[in-house]
């Protein structure tokens, strides 16, 4: 029996099912037993499949749960289910560009929202990788000016404008307080190495808990040489018993 | 075993009488190994011993992005996969041949002379001879020196104290595919990145001679490693469904060397030692290799057998092994740190494997052992190209993490 979609969702499933009815809120449930001569035991039941209607692409999860299967090994596995990430949007193992277009051009910003959402769903649902459909998504072929317009330049302001007020109370401190103005000031040795550490400063420590990892990162660096240099800490002790 | 093997023969061109302590309790890591060139031309190793040749790998990322790798490989260069049963039987008849004496025995515990007065060690061992059954007959013996390649649950290094390390515990199924499947394994092995196959290592489809072995790792996790092989069955599941498991193996692996390496005329060698790289878990040729230059570094100390060694002529070998092979595995410990942080970094790792240079200078330095500084425009543009990759992936991270809030 072939599935009966609801005439809201534009997608098409793939894959066979055999039976299926409606429900109020339009959601479907249909069939889809595979059987398998695999290492997998696996619980009979019947498969569920939601439908969301979102804002962006529609995307259909399918969870399947493969039914009692040669048990041809001792062990006795888990994992029965295997749900599928589908998306219209998403041809051949990658992102189809052509179904982005937004007035003409690429919406850049909704393939990265779509990556996102798809890894995050893997994430969550591991799945069994693909031979004949590998994916073969890279990042790379967004351009660079979009990950900077999203991510970068925001983040920029932000600092910047931290830099800005530390700057600005700073100069007017020290002119307080020494009566060098903001010119005299910039000439100064002292001063060049104070702004240094402000610029540094506000550039690696965002959040309070950077300063803890800072430290952590540091120690991480330096300690697989640690533990090598640990038999030559022994040399010096070892010569002097010797003696 | 490979160490003292190659420790063996690198003293049978001097008057050595080299003792070899075989112990069938410890025939250990039945895994097939994965084989370099430098290893098969550095050691003499016959071609029979080699199973298969893997000149194709698969990357997958946690996405089940899947990249390539292999295409920057010449026709000659391959990687060799051998069983151990195989490879450790090999070495032991060579070492007898080259003058060593095999004993079938297990090392119980030694007495150490105090340091400095140039007495002999004791050795007590069991000695499994064929004539004898079950547990064997206690011996003894007095040495001169002792390098202990018991491997990770060393006896010897118990007995100087040598300290513990950190280890990771590799878990393994070897499982006998279907031919029609056994076909894409051929000549390709895959590698699993991923939270869901492990937090800090990764998952394995190894060929071996007629089955696969699919496995997992973890330092940090070590009682979910149930859970982290299930995964990397999920993951390999179309590809090996219809396989039956036929083994299971587990193992340690040294994450770094022991505290101590050497004492007095005690040395350690191989994954006694904790040679194990990190990235990637290569230990088999620092084993072997460490060995040898162990055994070298005893003859040459020992004036060919003339004059008793002391613990600086030991030292030696460990300078030579930590000068030699120290930005090898700085390189793999800082690859590691960088790329198997997160999914995120494992994305991007996956990501930048792709790259044509990436796969050439991996390849050069694992089939070689040696860290090649290429060309340095190329290097620059490699720096950009990871630091991106890094950076795209942090990004989407951070849209990852939006959308589950």
């Amino acid at each position: 029996m072939a599935s009966s979609l609801s005439p809201s969702l534009p997608a098409t499933f793939s894959t066979l099912s055999s039976k299926s009815h409606h429900h109020s809120h339009s959601m479907q449930i249909s069939f889809f037993q595979r059987k398998l001569s695999s290492l997998i035991i696996a619980k009979s039941s019947y498969t569920v499949s939601e439908v969301e209607a979102t804002n962006g692409p529609l995307k259909q999860e399918e969870k399947q749960v493969e039914d009692k299967s040669l048990n041809t090994n001792e062990l006795g596995v888990d994992i029965a289910e295997a749900q599928v990430f589908k998306d219209p949007k998403w041809r051949g193992g990658t992102w189809d560009l052509v179904q982005f277009q937004k007035g003409g051009v690429t919406d850049w910003d909704a393939v990265i929202d779509a990556e996102a959402r798809r890894r995050k769903w893997l994430e969550d649902n591991p799945e069994a990788s693909s031979t004949n459909e590998p994916v073969i998504f890279d990042t790379s072929i967004i351009p660079w000016w979009a990950w900077v317009k999203r991510y970068h330049l925001p983040e920029a302001e932000l600092l910047n404008g931290r830099a800005a007020m530390v700057g600005f109370f700073m100069a007017y401190f020290v002119d307080s307080l020494s009566g060098i103005g903001l010119v005299d000031q910039m000439g100064n040795f002292f001063c060049k190495i104070l702004l240094l550490i402000a610029v540094g400063g506000v550039m690696l420590v965002r959040k309070n808990e950077d300063i803890e990892k800072l430290k952590k990162l540091f120690d991480e660096t330096t300690f697989y040489d640690k533990q090598w240099q640990a038999t030559w800490q022994e040399d010096s002790q070892i010569i002097s018993k010797n003696k | 075993m490979a160490a003292l093997s190659s420790a063996a023969v690198a003293g049978q061109n001097s008057d050595f009488a080299g003792l070899r302590l075989a112990s069938t309790a410890s025939v250990g890591r039945n895994v097939a190994r994965r084989r370099s060139l430098q290893m098969v031309d550095e050691f003499d190793l016959p071609l029979e011993i080699i199973d298969r040749r893997v000149t194709k790998m698969k990357m997958i990322s946690p996405s089940n992005v899947a990249v390539d790798i292999g295409r920057t490989l010449k026709p000659h260069e391959y990687i060799g996969m051998v069983r151990r049963e195989v490879l450790d039987a090999y070495l032991r008849d060579r070492a007898t041949h080259a003058g060593a004496t095999v004993i079938n025995g297990l090392f119980l515990k030694m007495d150490s002379p105090p340091a400095g007065s140039g007495e002999r060690y004791k050795i007590y061992y069991n000695e499994y001879s064929s004539s004898k059954s079950g547990t064997g007959e206690k011996k003894e013996m007095e040495v001169d020196a002792v390098v202990g390649a018991d491997g990770a649950n060393s006896r010897v290094a118990k007995e100087i104290g040598a300290g513990d390390y950190e280890y990771a515990i590799a878990f393994q199924e070897r499982v006998k595919i279907p031919d029609a499947k056994m076909e894409y394994y051929k000549d390709r092995a895959e590698m699993y990145v991923g939270d869901d196959v492990s937090p800090d290592f990764y998952g394995w489809v190894f060929p071996k001679c007629d089955h696969v072995a699919v496995g997992t790792g973890t330092v940090t996790h070590k009682s979910d490693i149930k859970r982290f092989q299930a995964a990397t069955r999920l993951r390999a599941r179309d590809k090996i469904a219809g396989g039956k498991i036929i083994r299971v193996e587990a193992h340690p692996i040294p994450e770094h060397p022991r505290p101590r390496r050497v004492l007095n005329r005690v040395a350690l060698v191989g994954d006694a030692a904790g040679y194990v790289t990190k990235c990637s878990g290569e230990g088999i040729y620092f084993a072997a290799k460490s060995g040898r230059m162990c055994a070298e570094a005893i003859v040459e100390g020992s004036a060919q057998g003339t004059r008793m060694i002391d613990e600086a002529d030991l030292r030696n070998y460990l300078k030579k092994f930590d000068k030699t092979y120290w930005p090898t595995y700085k390189v793999l410990d800082v690859l590691q740190k960088v790329f198997y942080r997160s999914n995120s970094a494992r994305e991007a790792f996956v990501e930048m494997c792709g790259d044509d240079y990436v796969q050439k200078m991996t390849f050069d330095s694992y089939l070689y052992k040696r860290v090649v500084p290429g060309n340095p425009l190329d290097d620059l543009k490699l720096a950009i190209n990871t630091v991106g990759s890094l950076v795209r992936a942090g990004a989407l991270k951070r849209e990852m993490t939006r959308l589950a809030s």
